[in-house]
């Protein structure tokens, strides 16, 4: 079986499946231009460099690309369904990890093009932001306020008309 | 995209030579914390200065090696520089103080050569590129002993904290945003100047009024009215309108935002029952019918008059006389009126000079109700008939089915479908290509209104959220239906009524399932003198709710997509929510209430007694 060799950007080795390299749609157009009859005949592995991703990060994108290798997303033109569609436990599960690797996670889903993962990552974030004081954003998030205690009044108020339905 | 491994220690091109020659740790400093190196430079100056130039350790070369090498590292920060090390990306890594005050203490407490050490250790790492970096940090952990590796675990989770919103790519930052809701992004915009700057994008507000106004956000469940009418006055206005001229002439877009905020606002108005009230004193008669549009009220009387208001300031514009009996309905656009009487006919309008234009005779009895769309118009009549009146070709079809009298009558447009409702307790739903009915919505089989039906609205509801009532099979149930319904054949028996169940059912043999047309309405909303409003399903012809509330008849109802308004004649006007048909306010008034008119911020009402009561939710 013909493998797609991607390499990380410290140069380690994934070979995987056509169609869980496939689940990345840079991955995949790349297979089309570059080598369309690839997995026809007994060809020789195909590599493709990911100079972006690192090993740690890569082994993680691949880890969800051969889980969701033989899935269709039906959804994937429907802005709307993919908007407010909720999170898939195993996503869920799988974005376990500490903000560094989400982090980067995301970053690689956005370069290699996995809308699916792309929008899992955003929707984990967009959660740890959802429903806190500017205050509690500032310490999720280490942040130092940028703002003057005039500036900040004059925010707040601005900002009023959305508290309490 | 940004990601990047190699991870340089240095954004200066500065030798480290000049660097120790000018004593300055601080300018050669670029990991973590600039505090972090100030404090060494007590130490790392003094020895630099002292013996390390005369016995060169392994160290200087190591600095000088590494922060010299610029060879391998790409021309664009990008991939440059990991993100907390991109002078692109303003990061907000705030130094831990009182990490650092212990971190000083401490090695104050050391013995001179080993504070030279252990900065050296620091100096090297600093200045080591990424490869090496991770290097050193394998080799340190697998010296770690279980305590120390706790301490590392337990410090790990305090130190990665990102700010995700400022330091990934901004379209990835908007995305995310997009995924809050209107609360959560105010707060995002009090964090930090940055936040604000993406989370008051018009992008994401765009966004949000695109998901809000005028439909049901599938994820919070809040819809926003469409104020469109508003939107096109200030547009005119040219005050605080959405395309603004400025100065320059060039057209000035008010922020997504804004909008946003002002519908939120009216939709709280609307839930909180926040109004102003008024009331137009000036007839004496009867109001049969009412319409407003965001400039005229119109009304229809039983003096055979139809007056026009002005609904901001309240002044009577204009009466317009003609019809020889009462005006029994009304419907009009920016050009034309169209009315239909108690004298039988159909007229249509001039209102802006209160020219009758042209007069519709064919009718054998009163014109219960009219309306109209591009060249057609449809009446409802006292004589049992629905008549359509092609303007153009001249043409008059007439459809007949009702075994009463018509009491309204819509158009559905996009499917060329007309709708009457009749005294017959049932609602029709006609085919304009083929003049035939296509359905039936009434009877007890179908849960149907067991009074006469004074109003019906057919709409498209695009989401599956419609609360509907659940299947009553159980014989208590039954038996109570039945019994209503005894109590509705009574109630109509001096009228023709009892063919409903009978006569009717034999030339329109229905309901049935309709073939599938994306066209049709999904819904119809109905009310009837039976002092309900059901909610009824288009393709199937059942009811599939029916909300209580009024103690006597209405007599008639209004709705847009978030709301429905009635009217009845125990003098109650009620605001019911649509998805789920709740009561949402009851208003009271002095005499009954004949006609109600509803729009994204005003509801109108005629009384019996001539006065119009006007809510308006927008102040």
């Amino acid at each position: 079986m013909t493998k797609v060799i991607i390499i990380s950007s410290d140069d380690e080795r994934f070979p995987v499946d056509i169609e869980t390299a496939s689940k990345s749609l840079l991955i995949k157009n790349m297979i089309a231009d570059l080598k369309p009859d690839l997995g026809d005949g007994d060809d020789e592995d195909f590599e493709i460099p990911t100079p972006n991703v690192r090993a740690n990060v890569l082994s993680k994108v691949l880890e969800w690309c051969e889980h969701y290798k033989n899935t269709v997303f039906s959804d994937e033109d429907d802005e709307d369904a993919r908007k407010s569609g909720g999170i898939d436990s195993w996503d869920r599960n799988f974005l376990k990890v500490d903000q560094e690797m989400l982090y980067e996670i995301t970053l690689a889903a956005n370069y290699l093009n996995i809308r699916q993962l792309l929008d899992t990552g955003c929707k984990i974030i967009a959660e740890m932001i959802k429903h806190k004081s500017p205050e509690e954003l500032r310490k999720t998030f280490n942040i130092v306020n940028d703002f003057s205690p005039e500036e900040e009044a004059a925010i707040r108020k601005e900002n009023e008309w959305a508290e309490d339905r | 995209m940004n990601l990047q491994d190699s991870c340089a220690s240095i954004n200066s091109s500065e030798t480290l030579s000049t660097v120790l020659s000018r004593g300055t740790g601080k300018n050669i400093a670029v990991d973590q914390t600039e505090e972090k190196f100030e404090q060494r430079d007590s130490d790392t100056t003094a020895c630099q200065s002292g013996e390390e130039r005369e016995n060169p350790s392994v160290v200087t070369p190591f600095l000088v090696k590494h922060y010299n090498d610029q060879a391998n590292i790409p021309r664009d920060n990008i991939h440059k520089f990991c993100y907390r090390h991109n002078p692109d990306i303003v990061c907000n890594k705030e130094a831990d103080e009182r990490v650092m005050r212990s971190i000083q203490t401490e090695l104050e407490l050391l013995p001179s050569r080993d504070r030279m050490a252990i900065s050296h250790v620091w100096l090297i790492f600093a200045a080591a590129p990424h490869a090496h970096r991770s290097l050193i940090l394998k080799g340190l952990l697998s010296q770690c002993c279980f305590p120390q590796l706790l301490t590392i675990s337990q410090q790990i989770n305090q130190l990665i904290r990102i700010d995700f919103i400022a330091t990934l790519p901004v379209e990835i930052a908007l995305k995310i945003l997009c995924y809050l809701d209107c609360k959560s992004l105010c707060n995002a915009a009090q964090v930090l100047r940055r936040w604000k700057e993406l989370a008051d994008d018009d992008r994401v507000w765009h966004h949000m009024c695109e998901q809000h106004i005028d439909r049901k956000c599938p994820n919070c469940g809040w819809g926003l009215p469409l104020m469109h009418m508003k939107r096109a006055r200030e547009g005119m206005d040219d005050k605080d309108g959405k395309r603004q001229k400025t100065a320059t002439g060039e057209v000035r877009k008010r922020p997504w935002k804004s909008v946003y905020s002002e519908r939120f606002q009216l939709e709280k108005n609307w839930r909180n029952g926040v109004y102003l009230s008024k009331v137009f004193v000036g007839h004496t008669d009867t109001i049969t019918c009412l319409k407003f549009n965001r400039k005229h009220l119109m009304l229809g009387l039983y003096d055979a008059t139809v007056k026009i208001w002005n609904i901001d300031t309240g002044e009577c514009i204009r009466t317009l006389s003609g019809h020889q009996k009462g005006v029994r309905s009304l419907a009009f656009d920016s050009q034309k009126l169209i009315t239909g009487g108690l004298d039988s006919t159909v007229k249509v309008w001039n209102y802006h000079n209160g020219d009758c234009i042209s007069t519709y005779r064919g009718h054998d009895d009163a014109v219960t109700s009219v309306d109209f769309c591009d060249k057609t118009i449809v009446s409802g009549s006292a004589d049992c008939t629905v008549k359509v009146w092609h303007v153009d070709s001249r043409t008059c079809y007439t459809l007949r089915g009702h075994t009463d009298c018509i009491n309204c009558v819509k158009i559905h447009s996009p499917s060329n479908t007309v709708f009457s409702a009749s005294d017959d307790t049932t609602i029709k739903m006609w085919d304009m290509n083929s003049n035939q009915c296509l359905q039936k919505f009434g009877g007890v089989g179908s849960n149907g209104h067991v009074g006469q039906v004074e109003a019906v609205i057919p709409f498209v509801y695009k989401g599956n959220d419609l609360v509907v009532d659940v299947d009553e099979s159980d014989s208590e149930n039954v038996t109570g239906h039945q019994q209503q319904h005894e109590f509705a054949l009574r109630l109509v028996a001096n009228a023709t009524a009892t063919a409903a169940a009978t006569g009717d059912d034999r030339d329109c043999n229905l309901p049935t399932e309709l073939p599938d047309n994306l066209n049709y309405p999904t819904h119809l909303l109905t009310s009837s003198l039976d002092n309900t409003i059901k909610l009824w399903d288009v393709k199937t012809g059942k009811c599939i709710r029916t909300q209580f509330g009024h103690i006597e008849g209405i007599w008639s109802i209004d709705a847009d997509n978030f709301r429905i308004v009635s009217g009845a004649h125990d003098k109650l006007i009620k605001v019911w929510d649509l998805q789920d048909g709740k009561c949402l306010h009851t208003f009271g008034n002095k005499a009954s209430v004949c006609c109600v008119a509803l729009s994204s911020h005003r509801v109108a009402a005629g009384l019996e007694t001539g006065n119009i009561k006007v809510y308006n939710f927008n102040d």
